[in-house]
Protein backbone atom coordinates (compact mmCIF):
# COMPACT_ATOMS: atom_id res chain seq x y z
CA UNK A 1 0.00 0.00 0.00
CA UNK A 2 2.79 2.37 1.05
CA UNK A 3 4.76 2.27 -1.69
CA UNK A 4 2.03 3.30 -4.47
CA UNK A 5 0.98 5.83 -2.29
CA UNK A 6 4.69 7.13 -2.57
CA UNK A 7 4.27 6.97 -5.87
CA UNK A 8 2.17 10.19 -6.38
CA UNK A 9 4.64 12.10 -4.49
CA UNK A 10 7.11 10.98 -6.89
CA UNK A 11 5.38 11.76 -9.83
CA UNK A 12 4.41 15.13 -8.24
CA UNK A 13 8.16 15.91 -7.20
CA UNK A 14 9.22 15.02 -11.12
CA UNK A 15 6.54 16.90 -12.72
CA UNK A 16 7.98 19.99 -10.68
CA UNK A 17 11.33 19.22 -11.61
CA UNK A 18 10.97 18.52 -14.79
CA UNK A 19 9.39 21.73 -15.52
CA UNK A 20 11.77 23.48 -13.55
CA UNK A 21 14.81 23.71 -15.97
CA UNK A 22 15.80 20.42 -13.57
CA UNK A 23 18.33 19.80 -16.04
CA UNK A 24 20.21 22.74 -15.36
CA UNK A 25 20.08 22.23 -11.39
CA UNK A 26 22.60 24.48 -9.73
CA UNK A 27 23.06 27.07 -12.17
CA UNK A 28 22.29 29.41 -9.55
CA UNK A 29 25.38 30.15 -8.07
CA UNK A 30 25.16 33.72 -6.44
CA UNK A 31 26.96 36.93 -7.70
CA UNK A 32 28.88 39.07 -5.61
CA UNK A 33 29.35 42.75 -5.37
CA UNK A 34 32.56 44.37 -3.43
CA UNK A 35 32.77 47.40 -2.80
CA UNK A 36 36.58 48.77 -1.76
CA UNK A 37 37.70 52.06 -0.08
CA UNK A 38 40.82 52.96 -1.66
CA UNK A 39 40.87 56.38 0.09
CA UNK A 40 39.01 58.87 1.41
CA UNK A 41 36.72 59.31 -1.50
CA UNK A 42 37.66 57.14 -4.11
CA UNK A 43 36.52 53.40 -3.77
CA UNK A 44 36.91 50.54 -6.56
CA UNK A 45 33.42 48.51 -7.34
CA UNK A 46 33.85 44.75 -8.42
CA UNK A 47 30.84 43.21 -9.76
CA UNK A 48 31.48 39.43 -10.16
CA UNK A 49 27.81 38.57 -12.60
CA UNK A 50 27.69 34.33 -12.14
CA UNK A 51 27.25 32.63 -15.95
CA UNK A 52 23.34 32.17 -15.44
CA UNK A 53 22.27 28.82 -17.15
CA UNK A 54 25.33 29.14 -19.72
CA UNK A 55 24.74 32.78 -21.02
CA UNK A 56 26.23 36.28 -19.80
CA UNK A 57 23.72 37.09 -16.78
CA UNK A 58 21.15 39.74 -17.18
CA UNK A 59 21.46 41.87 -14.46
CA UNK A 60 23.53 44.88 -14.73
CA UNK A 61 25.04 47.48 -12.44
CA UNK A 62 23.76 50.85 -11.90
CA UNK A 63 25.81 52.91 -9.35
CA UNK A 64 24.47 56.08 -8.08
CA UNK A 65 24.14 59.05 -10.44
CA UNK A 66 26.57 60.95 -8.40
CA UNK A 67 29.36 58.69 -7.93
CA UNK A 68 31.67 59.56 -10.47
CA UNK A 69 33.77 56.77 -12.56
CA UNK A 70 37.96 56.99 -13.10
CA UNK A 71 39.35 55.94 -15.73
CA UNK A 72 37.99 53.08 -17.73
CA UNK A 73 35.92 50.24 -16.12
CA UNK A 74 37.49 47.01 -17.42
CA UNK A 75 35.66 43.34 -17.67
CA UNK A 76 37.22 40.18 -17.47
CA UNK A 77 36.09 36.46 -18.54
CA UNK A 78 36.32 33.88 -16.22
CA UNK A 79 35.25 30.54 -16.16
CA UNK A 80 32.48 30.17 -14.06
CA UNK A 81 31.49 34.53 -14.19
CA UNK A 82 32.87 38.09 -15.74
CA UNK A 83 34.55 40.36 -13.04
CA UNK A 84 34.03 43.61 -13.77
CA UNK A 85 35.78 46.65 -12.22
CA UNK A 86 35.86 49.85 -11.82
CA UNK A 87 37.11 52.72 -9.83
CA UNK A 88 34.84 55.49 -8.58
CA UNK A 89 35.10 59.12 -7.06
CA UNK A 90 32.49 59.12 -4.15
CA UNK A 91 31.47 63.30 -3.52
CA UNK A 92 31.91 63.63 0.43
CA UNK A 93 33.54 60.31 0.52
CA UNK A 94 30.75 58.76 2.26
CA UNK A 95 28.72 55.90 0.34
CA UNK A 96 25.84 55.32 2.94
CA UNK A 97 22.67 55.22 2.27
CA UNK A 98 23.66 54.95 -1.31
CA UNK A 99 21.88 52.95 -3.48
CA UNK A 100 22.82 50.20 -6.20
CA UNK A 101 20.25 49.19 -8.46
CA UNK A 102 21.08 45.63 -10.18
CA UNK A 103 18.51 45.76 -13.15
CA UNK A 104 17.51 42.36 -14.73
CA UNK A 105 17.99 40.88 -11.46
CA UNK A 106 14.39 41.07 -10.68
CA UNK A 107 14.24 37.95 -13.62
CA UNK A 108 16.75 35.56 -12.06
CA UNK A 109 17.15 33.24 -9.37
CA UNK A 110 20.39 35.19 -8.47
CA UNK A 111 21.34 36.15 -4.51
CA UNK A 112 24.19 38.60 -4.59
CA UNK A 113 26.07 39.06 -1.46
CA UNK A 114 27.60 42.48 -1.27
CA UNK A 115 30.84 43.18 0.54
CA UNK A 116 32.11 46.74 1.92
CA UNK A 117 34.97 46.99 3.13
CA UNK A 118 36.28 50.54 4.45
CA UNK A 119 40.03 51.78 5.21
CA UNK A 120 39.08 51.98 9.16
CA UNK A 121 39.27 48.42 9.33
CA UNK A 122 35.18 47.61 9.54
CA UNK A 123 33.69 45.26 6.87
CA UNK A 124 30.30 44.84 6.20
CA UNK A 125 27.83 42.20 4.18
CA UNK A 126 24.76 42.53 2.45
CA UNK A 127 22.46 39.82 0.30
CA UNK A 128 20.43 41.50 -2.10
CA UNK A 129 17.57 39.21 -3.51
CA UNK A 130 15.86 39.31 -6.81
CA UNK A 131 12.80 40.62 -5.75
CA UNK A 132 14.17 43.84 -4.27
CA UNK A 133 16.72 44.14 -6.79
CA UNK A 134 18.64 46.61 -5.67
CA UNK A 135 21.03 47.87 -2.31
CA UNK A 136 21.63 50.61 0.09
CA UNK A 137 24.73 50.45 1.33
CA UNK A 138 25.03 50.68 5.56
CA UNK A 139 27.12 50.73 8.20
CA UNK A 140 27.08 48.31 10.93
CA UNK A 141 23.92 46.36 10.99
CA UNK A 142 21.76 44.58 13.59
CA UNK A 143 22.38 40.72 13.65
CA UNK A 144 19.15 39.99 14.02
CA UNK A 145 18.94 41.45 10.11
CA UNK A 146 22.02 39.62 8.74
CA UNK A 147 20.68 36.81 10.18
CA UNK A 148 17.27 36.79 8.36
CA UNK A 149 19.15 37.51 5.02
CA UNK A 150 20.85 34.18 5.41
CA UNK A 151 18.23 32.53 6.28
CA UNK A 152 16.58 33.26 3.67
CA UNK A 153 19.28 32.39 1.50
CA UNK A 154 19.48 28.77 2.90
CA UNK A 155 15.82 28.61 2.41
CA UNK A 156 16.00 29.47 -1.57
CA UNK A 157 19.15 27.11 -1.92
CA UNK A 158 17.06 24.28 -0.84
CA UNK A 159 14.00 24.93 -2.96
CA UNK A 160 15.97 25.42 -5.97
CA UNK A 161 18.11 22.60 -5.47
CA UNK A 162 15.43 20.04 -7.25
CA UNK A 163 18.86 17.57 -7.22
CA UNK A 164 19.04 17.59 -3.40
CA UNK A 165 14.90 17.45 -2.90
CA UNK A 166 14.88 14.75 -5.61
CA UNK A 167 17.28 12.69 -3.24
CA UNK A 168 15.72 13.36 -0.43
CA UNK A 169 12.56 11.89 -1.80
CA UNK A 170 14.42 8.53 -2.97
CA UNK A 171 15.01 7.83 0.65
CA UNK A 172 11.62 8.46 1.84
CA UNK A 173 10.37 5.88 -0.56
CA UNK A 174 12.74 3.52 0.55
CA UNK A 175 12.53 4.09 3.95
CA UNK A 176 10.09 2.09 5.93
CA UNK A 177 8.91 3.59 9.41
CA UNK A 178 8.98 6.08 11.73
CA UNK A 179 12.24 5.61 13.45
CA UNK A 180 14.25 4.35 10.03
CA UNK A 181 12.91 7.71 8.80
CA UNK A 182 14.09 9.92 11.38
CA UNK A 183 16.90 8.09 11.43
CA UNK A 184 18.32 8.40 7.87
CA UNK A 185 17.02 12.02 7.68
CA UNK A 186 18.91 13.10 10.67
CA UNK A 187 21.75 11.56 9.03
CA UNK A 188 21.49 13.05 5.98
CA UNK A 189 20.66 16.48 8.16
CA UNK A 190 24.04 16.10 10.00
CA UNK A 191 26.39 14.52 6.94
CA UNK A 192 25.71 17.84 5.00
CA UNK A 193 26.01 19.75 8.00
CA UNK A 194 29.43 18.45 8.65
CA UNK A 195 30.64 19.51 5.36
CA UNK A 196 28.92 22.48 4.66
CA UNK A 197 31.06 23.90 7.42
CA UNK A 198 33.92 22.48 6.75
CA UNK A 199 33.54 23.92 3.15
CA UNK A 200 32.32 27.41 4.25
CA UNK A 201 35.28 27.69 6.97
CA UNK A 202 37.59 27.12 4.44
CA UNK A 203 39.14 23.49 5.53
CA UNK A 204 38.46 21.77 2.28
CA UNK A 205 36.78 22.88 -1.07
CA UNK A 206 35.26 20.17 -4.31
CA UNK A 207 35.16 21.85 -7.29
CA UNK A 208 32.02 22.64 -8.90
CA UNK A 209 31.64 20.03 -12.25
CA UNK A 210 32.73 16.88 -10.37
CA UNK A 211 30.31 17.55 -7.36
CA UNK A 212 27.57 17.96 -9.50
CA UNK A 213 28.27 14.92 -11.29
CA UNK A 214 28.53 12.92 -7.96
CA UNK A 215 25.37 14.43 -6.54
CA UNK A 216 23.79 13.48 -10.15
CA UNK A 217 25.40 9.65 -9.11
CA UNK A 218 24.02 9.93 -5.75
CA UNK A 219 20.55 10.24 -7.49
CA UNK A 220 21.27 7.75 -10.15
CA UNK A 221 21.97 5.17 -7.06
CA UNK A 222 18.50 5.51 -5.76
CA UNK A 223 16.72 4.40 -8.88
CA UNK A 224 17.40 0.74 -8.62
CA UNK A 225 17.08 0.56 -4.59
CA UNK A 226 13.44 1.69 -5.24
CA UNK A 227 13.25 -0.48 -7.60
CA UNK A 228 14.01 -3.32 -5.71
CA UNK A 229 11.67 -2.18 -2.86
CA UNK A 230 8.78 -2.89 -4.73
CA UNK A 231 10.34 -5.99 -6.21
CA UNK A 232 10.22 -6.85 -2.65
CA UNK A 233 13.86 -7.80 -2.60
CA UNK A 234 16.61 -6.45 -0.15
CA UNK A 235 19.91 -4.74 -0.50
CA UNK A 236 22.30 -2.99 2.02
CA UNK A 237 20.92 0.93 1.16
CA UNK A 238 17.23 -1.00 1.95
CA UNK A 239 18.53 -2.29 5.55
CA UNK A 240 20.47 0.44 6.23
CA UNK A 241 18.72 3.82 4.50
CA UNK A 242 20.93 5.94 6.97
CA UNK A 243 24.42 4.76 5.93
CA UNK A 244 23.97 5.71 2.12
CA UNK A 245 22.37 8.84 3.48
CA UNK A 246 24.76 9.73 5.60
CA UNK A 247 27.55 9.45 2.77
CA UNK A 248 25.93 11.34 0.56
CA UNK A 249 25.01 13.54 2.45
CA UNK A 250 28.33 14.91 3.21
CA UNK A 251 28.68 15.11 -0.95
CA UNK A 252 25.39 17.03 -0.61
CA UNK A 253 26.62 19.41 2.02
CA UNK A 254 29.40 20.65 -0.43
CA UNK A 255 27.43 21.44 -3.10
CA UNK A 256 24.71 23.54 -0.37
CA UNK A 257 28.13 25.55 0.13
CA UNK A 258 28.08 26.65 -3.56
CA UNK A 259 25.35 29.11 -2.20
CA UNK A 260 26.78 30.67 0.51
CA UNK A 261 29.69 32.54 -0.75
CA UNK A 262 32.17 33.76 1.95
CA UNK A 263 34.77 35.46 0.04
CA UNK A 264 35.24 38.88 1.39
CA UNK A 265 32.89 38.16 3.96
CA UNK A 266 33.88 39.33 8.03
CA UNK A 267 35.75 36.65 9.60
CA UNK A 268 33.26 37.63 12.64
CA UNK A 269 30.04 36.73 10.50
CA UNK A 270 30.92 33.70 8.75
CA UNK A 271 29.95 31.34 12.09
CA UNK A 272 26.41 33.46 12.17
CA UNK A 273 26.15 33.35 8.29
CA UNK A 274 26.99 29.28 8.58
CA UNK A 275 24.57 28.40 11.49
CA UNK A 276 21.70 30.64 9.84
CA UNK A 277 22.06 29.26 6.41
CA UNK A 278 22.18 25.78 7.71
CA UNK A 279 18.79 26.29 9.67
CA UNK A 280 17.29 27.91 6.44
CA UNK A 281 18.27 24.84 4.30
CA UNK A 282 17.02 22.48 7.32
CA UNK A 283 14.01 24.70 7.45
CA UNK A 284 13.32 23.62 3.82
CA UNK A 285 14.39 20.12 4.36
CA UNK A 286 11.84 19.78 6.91
CA UNK A 287 9.54 21.64 4.74
CA UNK A 288 9.60 18.83 2.09
CA UNK A 289 9.43 16.02 4.06
CA UNK A 290 6.34 16.98 6.05
CA UNK A 291 4.85 17.85 2.86
CA UNK A 292 5.35 14.59 1.07
CA UNK A 293 4.24 12.76 4.47
CA UNK A 294 1.18 14.90 4.19
CA UNK A 295 0.47 13.96 0.61
CA UNK A 296 1.35 10.44 1.30
CA UNK A 297 -1.57 10.46 4.06
CA UNK A 298 -3.63 12.58 1.92
CA UNK A 299 -3.80 9.95 -1.07
CA UNK A 300 -3.90 7.14 1.63
CA UNK A 301 -7.14 8.98 3.06
CA UNK A 302 -9.01 9.48 -0.29
CA UNK A 303 -8.07 5.47 -1.33
CA UNK A 304 -6.50 6.63 -4.34
CA UNK A 305 -5.87 3.54 -6.62
CA UNK A 306 -2.80 3.05 -9.49
CA UNK A 307 -2.26 0.64 -12.02
CA UNK A 308 0.46 -1.88 -11.42
CA UNK A 309 2.99 -0.75 -14.11
CA UNK A 310 2.64 3.26 -12.39
CA UNK A 311 4.63 1.68 -9.06
CA UNK A 312 7.73 1.04 -11.31
CA UNK A 313 7.90 4.64 -12.77
CA UNK A 314 9.42 6.45 -9.96
CA UNK A 315 12.39 4.40 -9.39
CA UNK A 316 12.66 4.16 -13.21
CA UNK A 317 12.29 7.92 -13.50
CA UNK A 318 14.85 8.96 -10.48
CA UNK A 319 16.81 6.40 -11.75
CA UNK A 320 16.82 7.98 -15.41
CA UNK A 321 16.95 11.45 -14.47
CA UNK A 322 19.98 10.91 -12.03
CA UNK A 323 21.66 8.81 -15.10
CA UNK A 324 20.68 11.95 -17.50
CA UNK A 325 22.33 14.69 -15.38
CA UNK A 326 25.28 12.38 -14.08
CA UNK A 327 25.99 12.37 -17.98
CA UNK A 328 25.54 15.59 -18.78
CA UNK A 329 27.01 16.76 -15.68
CA UNK A 330 30.21 14.37 -16.45
CA UNK A 331 30.28 16.11 -20.10
CA UNK A 332 30.51 19.57 -19.00
CA UNK A 333 33.72 18.62 -16.59
CA UNK A 334 35.29 17.47 -19.53
CA UNK A 335 33.78 20.58 -21.34
CA UNK A 336 32.18 18.08 -24.18
CA UNK A 337 29.57 20.25 -25.16
CA UNK B 1 -40.81 42.47 -8.53
CA UNK B 2 -40.42 45.02 -11.26
CA UNK B 3 -38.44 47.58 -9.28
CA UNK B 4 -35.93 44.95 -8.36
CA UNK B 5 -35.40 43.57 -11.58
CA UNK B 6 -35.22 47.32 -12.95
CA UNK B 7 -32.18 48.17 -10.71
CA UNK B 8 -30.40 44.97 -10.38
CA UNK B 9 -30.57 44.21 -14.52
CA UNK B 10 -28.78 47.67 -15.31
CA UNK B 11 -26.05 46.87 -12.75
CA UNK B 12 -25.44 43.48 -13.60
CA UNK B 13 -25.09 44.41 -17.11
CA UNK B 14 -22.54 46.86 -16.23
CA UNK B 15 -20.63 44.42 -14.66
CA UNK B 16 -20.43 42.02 -17.60
CA UNK B 17 -19.94 45.09 -20.24
CA UNK B 18 -17.00 47.08 -18.27
CA UNK B 19 -14.92 44.93 -16.81
CA UNK B 20 -12.00 46.78 -14.73
CA UNK B 21 -8.57 46.70 -16.41
CA UNK B 22 -6.96 43.41 -15.20
CA UNK B 23 -4.80 44.47 -12.60
CA UNK B 24 -2.49 41.89 -13.59
CA UNK B 25 0.78 41.42 -11.31
CA UNK B 26 2.84 38.58 -10.87
CA UNK B 27 4.50 38.70 -7.35
CA UNK B 28 8.19 38.12 -7.45
CA UNK B 29 9.25 34.98 -5.09
CA UNK B 30 12.70 35.28 -6.28
CA UNK B 31 12.54 31.63 -7.10
CA UNK B 32 11.75 31.93 -10.80
CA UNK B 33 8.42 31.54 -12.78
CA UNK B 34 7.15 28.33 -11.13
CA UNK B 35 7.32 29.42 -7.36
CA UNK B 36 6.05 33.26 -8.76
CA UNK B 37 3.10 31.39 -9.72
CA UNK B 38 2.05 29.33 -7.03
CA UNK B 39 3.04 32.67 -4.77
CA UNK B 40 0.18 33.92 -7.03
CA UNK B 41 -2.61 31.64 -6.25
CA UNK B 42 -1.26 31.98 -2.53
CA UNK B 43 -1.78 36.10 -2.23
CA UNK B 44 -4.80 35.79 -4.65
CA UNK B 45 -7.93 35.77 -2.04
CA UNK B 46 -10.61 34.87 -4.84
CA UNK B 47 -8.60 32.09 -6.22
CA UNK B 48 -7.19 30.73 -2.75
CA UNK B 49 -10.93 31.16 -1.18
CA UNK B 50 -13.15 29.51 -3.90
CA UNK B 51 -10.03 26.47 -3.62
CA UNK B 52 -10.50 25.52 -0.57
CA UNK B 53 -14.63 26.35 -0.17
CA UNK B 54 -14.61 23.57 -3.23
CA UNK B 55 -12.27 21.28 -1.51
CA UNK B 56 -13.92 21.60 1.84
CA UNK B 57 -17.45 20.47 0.09
CA UNK B 58 -15.50 17.81 -1.68
CA UNK B 59 -14.25 16.61 1.73
CA UNK B 60 -18.00 16.91 3.40
CA UNK B 61 -19.33 14.91 0.15
CA UNK B 62 -16.38 11.72 0.92
CA UNK B 63 -13.64 10.23 -0.11
CA UNK B 64 -14.81 9.74 -4.27
CA UNK B 65 -16.36 12.99 -4.19
CA UNK B 66 -12.70 14.26 -2.88
CA UNK B 67 -10.61 12.25 -5.64
CA UNK B 68 -12.75 13.02 -8.20
CA UNK B 69 -12.46 16.86 -7.13
CA UNK B 70 -8.64 16.61 -7.17
CA UNK B 71 -8.71 15.40 -11.24
CA UNK B 72 -11.28 17.79 -12.10
CA UNK B 73 -10.15 20.71 -10.54
CA UNK B 74 -6.28 20.46 -11.52
CA UNK B 75 -6.95 19.20 -15.08
CA UNK B 76 -9.58 21.94 -15.82
CA UNK B 77 -7.76 24.84 -14.09
CA UNK B 78 -4.63 23.67 -16.30
CA UNK B 79 -6.49 23.06 -19.35
CA UNK B 80 -8.27 26.76 -19.00
CA UNK B 81 -4.78 28.50 -18.10
CA UNK B 82 -3.25 27.06 -21.18
CA UNK B 83 -6.64 28.61 -23.34
CA UNK B 84 -5.74 32.20 -21.72
CA UNK B 85 -2.41 31.58 -22.11
CA UNK B 86 -3.16 32.08 -25.53
CA UNK B 87 -6.05 34.29 -25.74
CA UNK B 88 -5.27 37.76 -27.84
CA UNK B 89 -7.00 39.49 -24.79
CA UNK B 90 -7.36 39.39 -21.02
CA UNK B 91 -10.17 38.27 -19.30
CA UNK B 92 -11.04 40.01 -16.17
CA UNK B 93 -14.46 39.78 -14.33
CA UNK B 94 -14.39 40.15 -10.63
CA UNK B 95 -17.64 39.31 -10.34
CA UNK B 96 -17.48 36.38 -11.74
CA UNK B 97 -14.59 35.48 -9.54
CA UNK B 98 -16.02 36.93 -6.20
CA UNK B 99 -19.30 35.10 -7.34
CA UNK B 100 -17.95 31.47 -7.80
CA UNK B 101 -16.48 31.41 -4.62
CA UNK B 102 -19.11 32.89 -2.70
CA UNK B 103 -21.73 30.11 -4.22
CA UNK B 104 -19.16 27.01 -3.13
CA UNK B 105 -18.79 28.64 0.51
CA UNK B 106 -22.54 28.52 0.73
CA UNK B 107 -22.70 24.96 -0.71
CA UNK B 108 -20.45 24.28 2.02
CA UNK B 109 -21.97 26.06 4.64
CA UNK B 110 -25.53 24.73 4.17
CA UNK B 111 -23.44 21.05 2.79
CA UNK B 112 -26.84 19.40 0.58
CA UNK B 113 -26.24 16.05 0.04
CA UNK B 114 -24.32 16.06 -3.74
CA UNK B 115 -23.12 12.83 -5.56
CA UNK B 116 -19.53 12.90 -5.82
CA UNK B 117 -19.56 13.52 -9.88
CA UNK B 118 -21.60 16.87 -9.05
CA UNK B 119 -19.13 18.04 -7.06
CA UNK B 120 -16.42 17.45 -9.39
CA UNK B 121 -18.33 18.85 -12.11
CA UNK B 122 -18.47 21.86 -9.41
CA UNK B 123 -15.06 21.39 -8.96
CA UNK B 124 -14.20 21.76 -12.72
CA UNK B 125 -16.14 24.50 -13.37
CA UNK B 126 -14.47 26.69 -10.93
CA UNK B 127 -10.75 24.87 -12.54
CA UNK B 128 -11.99 26.38 -15.60
CA UNK B 129 -13.28 30.10 -14.78
CA UNK B 130 -10.29 30.40 -12.56
CA UNK B 131 -7.73 28.85 -14.84
CA UNK B 132 -8.91 31.25 -17.87
CA UNK B 133 -8.57 34.24 -15.91
CA UNK B 134 -5.29 33.52 -14.47
CA UNK B 135 -4.05 32.19 -17.92
CA UNK B 136 -4.99 35.34 -20.14
CA UNK B 137 -3.81 37.24 -16.75
CA UNK B 138 -0.50 35.37 -17.20
CA UNK B 139 -0.39 36.36 -20.82
CA UNK B 140 -0.93 39.90 -19.92
CA UNK B 141 2.08 40.19 -18.29
CA UNK B 142 4.33 38.04 -20.37
CA UNK B 143 4.38 34.91 -18.10
CA UNK B 144 4.54 31.50 -19.35
CA UNK B 145 3.85 28.14 -19.01
CA UNK B 146 6.06 27.60 -16.12
CA UNK B 147 4.21 30.15 -13.67
CA UNK B 148 0.84 28.43 -14.45
CA UNK B 149 2.42 24.98 -13.82
CA UNK B 150 3.58 26.64 -10.56
CA UNK B 151 -0.29 27.70 -9.80
CA UNK B 152 -2.24 24.03 -10.48
CA UNK B 153 0.59 22.48 -8.97
CA UNK B 154 -0.30 24.27 -5.63
CA UNK B 155 -4.00 24.03 -6.94
CA UNK B 156 -3.26 20.12 -6.67
CA UNK B 157 -1.41 20.04 -3.42
CA UNK B 158 -4.00 22.51 -1.79
CA UNK B 159 -6.63 20.44 -2.67
CA UNK B 160 -5.40 16.95 -2.00
CA UNK B 161 -4.45 18.08 1.87
CA UNK B 162 -7.81 20.46 2.06
CA UNK B 163 -10.13 17.31 1.06
CA UNK B 164 -8.22 14.72 2.65
CA UNK B 165 -8.07 16.41 5.77
CA UNK B 166 -11.81 16.89 5.78
CA UNK B 167 -12.68 13.49 4.77
CA UNK B 168 -10.66 12.20 8.26
CA UNK B 169 -12.62 14.29 10.19
CA UNK B 170 -15.43 11.79 12.25
CA UNK B 171 -16.76 13.91 15.28
CA UNK B 172 -19.65 16.11 14.27
CA UNK B 173 -18.12 19.12 15.98
CA UNK B 174 -15.59 18.96 13.66
CA UNK B 175 -17.72 18.84 10.70
CA UNK B 176 -20.05 21.89 11.83
CA UNK B 177 -16.71 23.58 11.96
CA UNK B 178 -16.10 22.84 8.12
CA UNK B 179 -19.61 24.69 7.50
CA UNK B 180 -18.99 27.16 9.63
CA UNK B 181 -15.36 27.85 8.04
CA UNK B 182 -17.76 27.81 4.58
CA UNK B 183 -20.02 30.26 5.73
CA UNK B 184 -17.14 32.57 6.42
CA UNK B 185 -15.89 32.20 2.72
CA UNK B 186 -19.45 32.82 1.75
CA UNK B 187 -19.12 36.18 3.57
CA UNK B 188 -15.97 37.81 2.44
CA UNK B 189 -17.19 36.97 -1.13
CA UNK B 190 -20.42 38.73 -0.21
CA UNK B 191 -18.11 41.74 1.38
CA UNK B 192 -16.17 41.94 -1.62
CA UNK B 193 -19.29 41.49 -3.95
CA UNK B 194 -20.53 44.80 -2.27
CA UNK B 195 -17.71 46.58 -2.31
CA UNK B 196 -17.91 45.86 -6.24
CA UNK B 197 -21.16 46.86 -6.79
CA UNK B 198 -20.40 50.67 -4.72
CA UNK B 199 -17.60 51.00 -6.42
CA UNK B 200 -18.85 50.02 -9.71
CA UNK B 201 -22.25 50.82 -10.08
Amino acid sequence: MRRYLVLMSAFFMLFLAGLSGIASAHESQPGLLEVRQLNTNRYEVIWRAPIYYGKPHPATLQLPEEWQIVGEPTARQLSDSALHRRVVEVPGGSINGSIIRLPGLEATITDVFVRISRLDGSETSQVVRPTLPFVELRGERPWYESSREYLLLGLHHILMGIDHLLFVLGLLIIVSGRSMLIKTITAFTVAHSITLAIATLGYATVPGPPLNAAIALSILFLGPEIVRVWRGQTSFTIRHPWVVAFGFGLLHGFGFASGLSTVGMPTSEIPLALLMFNIGVELGQLVFVVLILQLYRSLKVLEFRWPHWMEFAPGYTIGSLGAYWTIQRTLMMFAIN
Amino acid sequence: MKMIHASILPTLALLVLSPQAALAHLVTSGLGPFYDGALHLAISPDDLLGLVAVTLLAGLCGARAGRLTVFSLSLSWFIAGLVGLNLPVTIDLPWLSILSFLVLGVLVAINPKMHPKVVASLAGLFGLIHGLFNGSALAAIGAGPLALTGIVVTVLVIALLISAFVVSLHAAWTRIAVRVAGSWVAAVGMLMFGWLVRGTG
